[in-house]
């Protein structure tokens, strides 16, 4: 099987979203789309998908040429979607969902026989899952598997994952590429879109690199990395070594009380960067708000006297960032005017020239009247930090990245590295090993909700820290 | 004007002009002339300085009960029990008026003070039932509504009875001194006139220019967000409810003491229900909120003409008002605007 794209050409408005793309895709072979946010990955999808249809350009499936902005001509071709977000009804059991949501069964159907498939496809792809559990109760992880299993109900042969992993945890990808590959072997088209090249490596044989818009080249998986990193940024100007600022002052020893977790109290000097990582789920996020809520109390030298840190001096940023950190229906101006904490009347003049500051400074892509829930990830993140008072603090940051393309990532990254030498410290929560070798000078590790590790960085080598987050003592 | 004002401006005729034809089209099925009909509201409404002042007292208690579901609305809270605050607060006004204070000359002045700590306790009671045991608000407060309107029945029957036979018309009037004063012989109600003003503008204050009121608002669009920067939403909840108690107690005290002098069975006159309506077609914004709850009460005070002159009962104004308003929320929904803009702007 083969999918064929014929010099795809797409614009929107002023934006040339896919310029004149052509690729060949074949099974058994696992396609990445690679590219940043804004490559023209997402739209190219929801051209094969029939959501969009393209100003010029033709695509087969085989020899049969697809009827373009059809959604449902690409159905009936076997084009088949898995989105980022699990499209599932979280009161139904697996089962009911199957039976609500699939056309295979028809109008009249017995149970019996459902279950029966259910159950065999099942174990064929080892999914450890009772159909009669409730959707609610499974991890996203979980959630696109069955979609995956879905998909197959509907006769998809070309299953194209729209960056499936976020939220992911590492054994939960396992599973779910465990089930891509066997696929492949099968002889389904599977396409990742993804702009994190380690699981591009970990799962496909080809990856297309697209940026700005048009094809850069299909390369063989594996390739070299830096190479790959060259062709998605050719010509960024933005994309630096992220500045990793080294303090030389010798500075007091925080004290973290970690009675909770039965540790005693570790001691750590101020201005360090602490990571704290593990699994999704392995309780390093709660960690950080457990520091917001003083829940861990730590205290420090100030004036030669040890004090509790006070409530207000931690500035703590969520990672369910529309839903626990800003204020959806709120524009970025009304945020600002809420972070500032002097005094109960707003004088609208003074917040539009601070927020127009702060909205330059931290190059947040929105206007002063946009409202949160209209910012980008990477831009509700940035405003996250930008809300975060100049003062010197201690930055409580669950995920600081999460979510964000390389160029997002990069600038967060920098405008906590500005400040950071300033602040007591700044504890961040993270589930990416690199990210935390990268930017930690402390690093606790985590592995079901117990403290597995707390080291400084250079005392313990990078292929330790794996060890410390799976619960593996032996290193 | 820029095109996004345009396109408001002109949404807002279709509206009205939409408006106009619905009601003229229930009239004309009733067998009457919508020009006369029409008319005579006018008239009823505006015709004559006294005209003016009735429309006045009914514009009152409207225009406070919308300002107090403003507040309540921008904390993401559905005020359902409205009504009930209004009855408490037109009760707390009879509280003082029957007492011995009801001969002082201050009596007035103690009413406001009971009749909004009765309204805000009856609003922040529901605020309580809300935060401390999930109690939806639109139960708690549909259900303090009945309470209230129970305990005034009871009252008008028991305790405040007229002299001699009980009778479901209301107590008797109240002592002259327990009048709000009013000025000229028109009887304008000065006073209360002022207290609306200033609440008014308060609240415009209030909502957009301090952060109690920011925090009312944010505290409406996520309550999740409120715990990152360190305010707790319950009590904004508390604040919210506590105000708008306190401005529909206000409205209640209005309707005992200006407008009928007396408590009677139905005290709120359903202007809370009225007023979700109100404050809902305008978008939860002040001033077209105060227009429109002007607009109602013109048609409410020139209705009762109609039977007079028209022979048309005075019900025909509630039809009226409720198609009119429900059409409205249908041409304000996001849906048809797109396609009236598609329609009518092309080039846009």
């Amino acid at each position: 099987m083969e999918l064929k794209i014929s010099k795809i050409s797409k614009q929107f408005g002023s934006v040339k979203a896919n310029k004149n793309i052509s690729l060949k895709i074949e099974s058994k072979k696992i396609h990445a789309l690679l590219g940043e946010n804004g490559a023209g990955k997402s739209t190219l999808v929801k051209i094969i998908s029939g959501h969009y249809k393209p100003d010029s350009g033709e695509i087969y499936v085989d020899k049969n040429k697809l009827e373009l902005g059809s959604t449902l001509s690409s159905i009936s071709n076997g084009i088949g979607i898995l989105s980022q977000d699990p499209l599932d009804f979280q009161n139904l059991t697996i089962k009911e969902s199957f039976l609500a949501g699939s056309k295979k069964f028809g109008k009249y159907f017995r149970e019996k026989n459902i279950e029966k498939l259910l159950n065999e496809s099942f174990k064929k792809y080892e999914i450890k899952l009772d159909i009669r559990s409730k959707i609610k109760s499974l991890s996203i992880g979980e959630r696109q598997q069955i979609e995956l299993i879905r998909l197959l109900f509907e006769n998809s042969k070309i299953i194209i994952l729209d960056e499936p992993t976020n939220g992911f945890s590492l054994k939960q990808r396992e599973l779910v590429f465990s089930m891509l590959k066997k696929l492949s072997n099968e002889g389904y088209i599977i396409i990742l879109v993804s702009h994190k090249l380690d699981e591009v490596f970990e799962l496909c044989k080809e990856a297309t690199i697209l940026k700005n818009g048009s094809k850069i080249k299909t390369i063989p998986i594996p390739y070299e990395r830096k190479k790959i990193v060259d062709l998605m940024f050719k010509g960024d100007k933005s994309v630096n070594k992220i500045k990793n600022p080294i303090s030389k002052i010798k500075k007091d020893n925080m004290h973290i009380d970690l009675k909770y977790y039965k540790k005693g109290i570790a001691k750590i000097p101020e201005g360090k960067k602490i990571g704290v990582i593990g699994l999704q789920g392995s309780g390093n996020d709660q960690f950080i708000k457990k520091i917001f809520d003083k829940s861990i109390s730590i205290t420090r030298i100030v004036n030669k006297e040890r004090e509790m840190l006070e409530k207000e001096n931690i500035y703590y940023t969520p990672s369910d960032r529309l839903e626990k950190g800003l204020f959806s229906d709120l524009t970025l101006i009304e945020h600002m005017a809420l972070s500032d904490n002097r005094n109960n009347f707003i004088n609208w003049k003074k917040i539009k020239e601070y927020s127009s500051k702060k909205i330059n400074e931290f190059n947040i892509k929105g206007n002063l009247n946009s409202q949160a829930k209209e910012l980008s990830g990477g831009n509700q993140q940035k405003l996250q930090l930008s809300l975060i008072p100049d003062q010197k603090g201690l930055l409580a940051i669950e995920q600081p990245t999460r979510g964000l393309d390389l160029n997002s990532t990069q600038s967060v990254w920098n405008k906590i590295n500005e400040r950071i030498n300033d602040d007591i410290c700044l504890f961040f929560s993270t589930t990416d090993i690199d990210e935390v070798w990268d930017q930690s000078d402390w690093i606790i590790s985590f592995s079901g909700e117990k403290i597995t590790d707390i080291s400084e960085k250079k005392n313990i080598k990078k292929s330790d820290i794996k060890y410390f987050i799976s619960g593996v003592k032996n290193k | 004007m820029n095109s996004f004002e345009f396109k408001n401006f002109y949404i807002l005729t279709i509206q009205v002009i939409l408006a106009f034809l619905l009601s003229s089209l229930i009239i004309i099925l009733l067998g009457a002339s919508p020009l006369d009909v029409f008319k005579n509201i006018f008239n009823g409404a505006f015709g004559r300085p006294e005209k003016i002042v009735k429309t006045l007292l009914i514009f009152l208690p409207i225009s406070l009960a919308s300002l107090a579901l403003i507040i309540t609305f921008s904390t993401g809270l559905w005020n359902i029990g409205i009504e009930g605050q209004i009855v408490l607060g037109a009760i707390g006004a009879t509280v003082i008026a029957k007492s011995f204070l009801g001969e002082n000359a201050l009596s007035p002045l103690y009413q406001l003070i009971i009749g909004v700590s009765f309204g805000s306790l009856w609003g922040l009671f529901c605020g309580f039932l809300k935060v401390k045991f999930n109690v939806h608000e639109i139960f708690g407060g549909l259900g303090l509504y009945f309470v209230g309107s129970g305990a005034i029945i009871y009252l008008i029957l028991g305790p405040w009875s007229k002299e001699g036979i009980a009778s479901t018309s209301g107590t008797d009037i109240f002592n002259k001194a327990s009048w709000f004063p009013t000025f000229s012989d028109l009887n304008i109600p000065a006073l209360p006139i002022l207290i609306v003003s200033v609440i008014l503008i308060l609240s415009i204050v209030f909502l957009g220019f301090t952060k109690t009121g920011l925090k009312l608002k944010a505290t409406g669009t996520n309550p999740d967000s409120t715990e990152k920067f360190q305010f707790s939403s319950g009590i904004y909840i508390f604040i919210a409810f506590a105000i708008a108690g306190g401005i529909a107690g206000l409205a209640g005290v209005f309707q005992a003491s200006v407008f009928h002098h007396k408590l009677v069975p139905s005290i709120s006159g359903g202007y809370g229900f009225l007023s979700i309506l109100i404050v809902l077609a305008s978008g939860k914004r002040i001033i077209p909120t105060m227009l429109l709850a002007l607009f109602f009460s013109a048609m409410i005070a020139g209705g009762s003409q109609l039977q007079l002159r028209l022979n048309l009962h005075s019900s025909l104004i509630s039809i009226i008002l409720s198609s009119v308003v429900f059409f409205w929320l249908i041409v304000n929904s996001e849906v048809l605007k797109t396609k009236l803009n598609k329609l009518f702007l092309k080039d846009t």
